[in-house]
């Protein structure tokens, strides 16, 4: 059996006595885009922490390219790239220093580190703003720039939370080719995102993730038939889209839909 | 199904049932007594309220809280100290009538309480005003909470007590202006607290710009000659004994004009609160009531007008102003025009965080000047050292060691919270394979470069003021700084690591922080300097002179190797605090 790009085996995560991520099991193969969807709260973000070694597990198991974090958590960050939920950026320096900077910390060669990040600047469309502070970027240039300086060591799992949040539809869509290239070339890609439509446009497998739990693993194509089971006679012919199968899922249904704000105007 | 109808008024009496009723809530929020901001207040000492609980669950609060009391307890017995003195000073001036000294009392109360908040402001937790401006907080509202938000603070405790001594002394010796100080003191204490926060929200501001800033440090430095000025006349004094008679009829016309400058001074500082004050309490024991209501009106006056200056600040955050994090369009172009290319070159994480160390640290003015400004400092103490000692006679024997030890003191800040200005940026050391001791020690170097910097530079300028020392004061206080280097790293990685606090680099005021680092801190500089001066004194005593130095060097020795062996370990202790880490550097605002 192919060693699994990532692969965890029951992880858990308890705050004290509130339990954000419980008994996750999920194994993604090389060179997947693997979607990692759930509602607010459900438990992403925390998922992704301990994937890269920013949290600890309470409980479970967990392989990155077939190794556990711990003793090989350097060996193992060179491998991976994130975009964490708070982007990570250094506000007092330019797009330009803080890439140089990221490259050298990955351990990059310095002539290299700034060939890349020219190249990166050029393909973001930063390069025009290359003595702007980051703190003065825009959040959709922060995106990207933090997109840049996640790929700069040029990783074999990406690990991508929100990246379109805030992102124009240009960029979106640059950074979409940009993220199928590295698919094609070998990478894996873990995402998370609200925009349930690129999730469907571009990834081959998801999860979904509600309370803490998985309630749902598969191909979308899997998900669909499942979903697609559970309707009644004609319903159960229609192509659902991810949408649809999401909200029956993680059972956000009319009647949730339905609640209406009678004192909104 | 569930609907959600709920109808009930919001706070401020004002209806929530419709568009309309938002619009009344914000025009209710006029006032900063109307409804809405009472329900606000309230809303807000809940929400603190429930922040402290909160905190009490983990060690951190625990400690905050912990170190808060040790603060209060170091300072309020400070306070008491100073209270007892002004108490007795006061007694001795109402009781023997001497009324013209009571300005300089209350001149000195004034000094305090105004410059405490500075020296401290790298200390004190503060509350961030500017979330509160989502809101329909009205500006009245705003200003309330801007002066109530962190009122206990130590130069308010200080001031306070000092108030009170002055008010049981004074009202002993004579009990019937008791009710003329009560009311008085009340505007002197207002009045300083205004000017204390109008002081630091000001200062916030010029520091911000490029040219208020060099306002500032010129006002700053012309301050430090006017202080220079007053030195002729004094050593002219002292140098009597050599002096021809036409140079004693010289001193004697200019003691004659400072005398003269003396009184215009002194009819200009009666307008001001504390001779106001002072001027009012004599009035009264005169049987003036009319005259000393007049100094309270006056007082009233200076109240106004310092809430005023406050105001205006305050206005433009309250319009949005954020001197925070980005910097203004115009000063944003500046920046980039000095973000030109340049690096210290060399491959790998450790010549990559120097290169980022200094970035950043040039890029911070408020930074640059809280680190400055103690060797500014040195320069004003080293003047003192000198002036103090007489023609001939040898200035204090460890007045360079003292200075350098003071010129270095704006360090405690970058050293015991060496992670605090990654923000956001922290998940990026942790993400990348760079191990956090490799972090620390980039960090270390440079500042260890830093220290050494500035420790020579305070030499140096000690040196211009009182002259060399002997060759043993002088190898003895550059073997102190060495040993200063490790321990300073030392117990800055162990609390940059478990008391980490968020440092907004635009910012030199208002700034979230840590009690326990900041205690913890000044422990070990008092530490610090008890070795030092216990080495010293010891030398001294026995005739042993030369012997500090290698002493020291000893010591010195001693700690790098401690040093090491914590850096050694610190990627564990990283790990062990890594949550906390992210969670109290990466919040946003």
């Amino acid at each position: 059996m192919e060693t699994a790009a990532i692969e965890t085996q029951g992880l858990t995560r308890r705050f004290g006595a509130l339990t954000a991520v419980e008994d996750v099991t999920l194994r993604v193969a090389p060179g997947q885009f693997f979607g990692f969807l759930g509602p607010n709260g459900a438990g992403k973000s925390t998922t992704i922490k301990m994937l890269t070694g920013l949290l600890e597990p309470t409980a479970g198991r967990m392989e990155i390219l077939g190794r556990p974090f711990g003793a090989a958590a350097l060996e193992l960050k060179r491998q991976i790239g994130v975009v964490p939920e708070g982007m990570a950026l250094q506000g007092r320096l330019t797009a330009s220093e803080y890439l140089k900077f990221v490259g050298r910390m990955y351990g990059l060669d310095a002539e290299v580190t700034r060939q890349r990040t020219q190249e990166l600047l050029e393909f973001m469309k930063l390069a025009d703003e290359r003595r702007k502070m980051v703190t003065d970027f825009s959040h959709g240039m922060q995106k990207k720039l933090a997109l840049a300086a996640a790929v700069i060591h040029g990783p074999k799992i990406l690990f991508l939370d929100e990246p379109f949040e805030g992102v124009d539809a240009v960029a979106a869509g640059m950074l979409k080719t940009m993220l199928q290239g590295m698919i094609q070339r070998g990478a894996t890609i873990f995402l998370t995102t609200h925009v349930l439509e690129i999730v469907e446009r571009l990834c081959s497998h998801v999860a979904i993730i509600a309370q803490g739990r998985i309630v749902a693993n598969g191909s979308i194509e899997e998900l669909r038939a499942g979903v697609a089971s559970g309707l009644p006679g004609e319903e159960s012919g229609k192509r659902l889209t991810l949408e649809q199968i999401f909200l029956s899922i993680v059972g956000a249904g009319e009647e949730e839909q339905a609640q209406e704000l009678s004192w909104l105007s | 199904m569930a609907e959600l109808t709920a109808r009930q008024p919001a706070p401020g009496g004002a209806p929530n049932g419709s568009a309309g009723g938002a619009a009344e809530a914000l025009a209710s929020a006029g006032g900063w007594l109307s409804p809405l901001a009472r329900a606000q207040y309230d809303a807000l000492a809940r929400m603190r309220w429930q922040v402290f609980l909160s905190g009490l669950k983990a060690i951190r609060g625990i400690t905050e809280l912990g170190a808060r009391g040790v603060q209060l307890f170091v300072f309020s017995l400070m306070g008491i100290g100073l209270g007892i003195g002004l108490s007795v000073a006061s007694y001795q001036i109402a009781s023997k009538s001497q009324w013209a000294f009571l300005p300089v009392v209350f001149w000195g109360v004034a000094f305090l309480w105004q410059t405490v908040p500075i020296g401290l402001a790298s200390f004190q937790d503060q509350f961030d005003m500017s979330s509160l401006l989502r809101f329909p907080v009205s500006f009245g509202t705003f200003y309330v909470l801007y002066v109530v938000f962190g009122l206990l603070d130590v130069s308010t405790v200080l001031g306070g007590l000092c108030c009170t001594g002055i008010l049981i002394g004074t009202g002993l010796a004579r009990p019937e202006l008791i009710g003329w100080l009560l009311a008085g003191l009340a505007a002197f204490a207002v009045c300083n607290v205004l000017l204390a926060r109008a002081v630091l929200a000001w200062l916030d501001r010029w520091l911000s710009q490029r040219r208020t800033r060099e306002i500032v440090s010129a006002l700053f430095l012309v301050g430090l000659v006017g202080l220079q000025l007053l030195n002729p006349g004094l050593r002219q004094q002292r140098r009597r004994h050599t002096r021809t008679a036409a140079q004693v009829e010289t001193d004697r016309r200019h003691a004659a004009e400072w005398r003269q400058g003396l009184v215009v001074v002194n009819r200009a500082q009666a307008w001001m609160p504390p001779g106001l004050l002072a001027g009012g309490t004599a009035e009264e024991n005169e049987r003036k009531p009319l005259t000393a209501l007049g100094a309270l009106a006056g007082m009233g006056l200076w109240v106004v007008a310092v809430g005023g200056v406050l105001g205006v600040r305050l206005r433009a955050e309250y319009r949005g102003e954020n001197l925070g994090y980005a910097p203004r369009r115009r000063k944003a172009e500046k920046a980039e025009k000095a973000a030109r290319e340049w690096g210290i070159g060399g491959n790998g994480p450790l010549t990559a965080l120097i290169e980022k160390e200094l970035r950043t640290l040039t890029r911070s003015m408020p930074q640059l000047y809280a680190l400055a400004v103690p060797v500014v400092m040195v320069f004003v103490i080293g003047t003192i050292f000198r002036n103090t000692a007489g023609a001939g006679r040898h200035v204090f024997t460890l007045a360079v060691p003292v200075c350098v030890a003071y010129g270095l003191l704006g360090f405690t800040r970058v050293i015991y919270n060496n992670l605090g200005m990654e923000g956001a940026g922290i998940q990026m050391l942790f993400l990348s394979p760079t191990p956090i001791r490799t972090v620390l020690l980039g960090k270390n170097l440079f500042h260890a470069a830093l220290y050494l910097l500035m420790g020579a530079a305070s030499g140096a300028l000690a040196v211009w003021r009182v002259g060399w020392p002997s060759l043993a004061v002088t190898l003895a206080t550059a073997a102190w700084v060495v040993l200063a280097v490790p321990v300073n790293l030392t117990v800055g990685n162990v609390l940059s690591l478990v008391m980490p606090y968020k440092v907004n680099p635009g910012r030199l005021t208002r700034q979230p922080g840590s009690q326990a680092n900041a205690l913890l801190g000044m422990g070990c500089q008092a530490t610090l300097l008890g070795i030092g001066g216990a080495v010293f004194g010891l030398c001294f005593f026995f005739g042993r002179q030369w012997l500090a130095a290698p002493l020291l060097l000893v010591l010195a020795a001693v700690a790098t190797v401690v040093y090491l062996r914590f850096l050694r370990n610190s990627d564990t202790m990283a790990n062990a605090h890594r949550e906390d880490l992210l969670e109290v550097l990466g919040k946003v605002g």
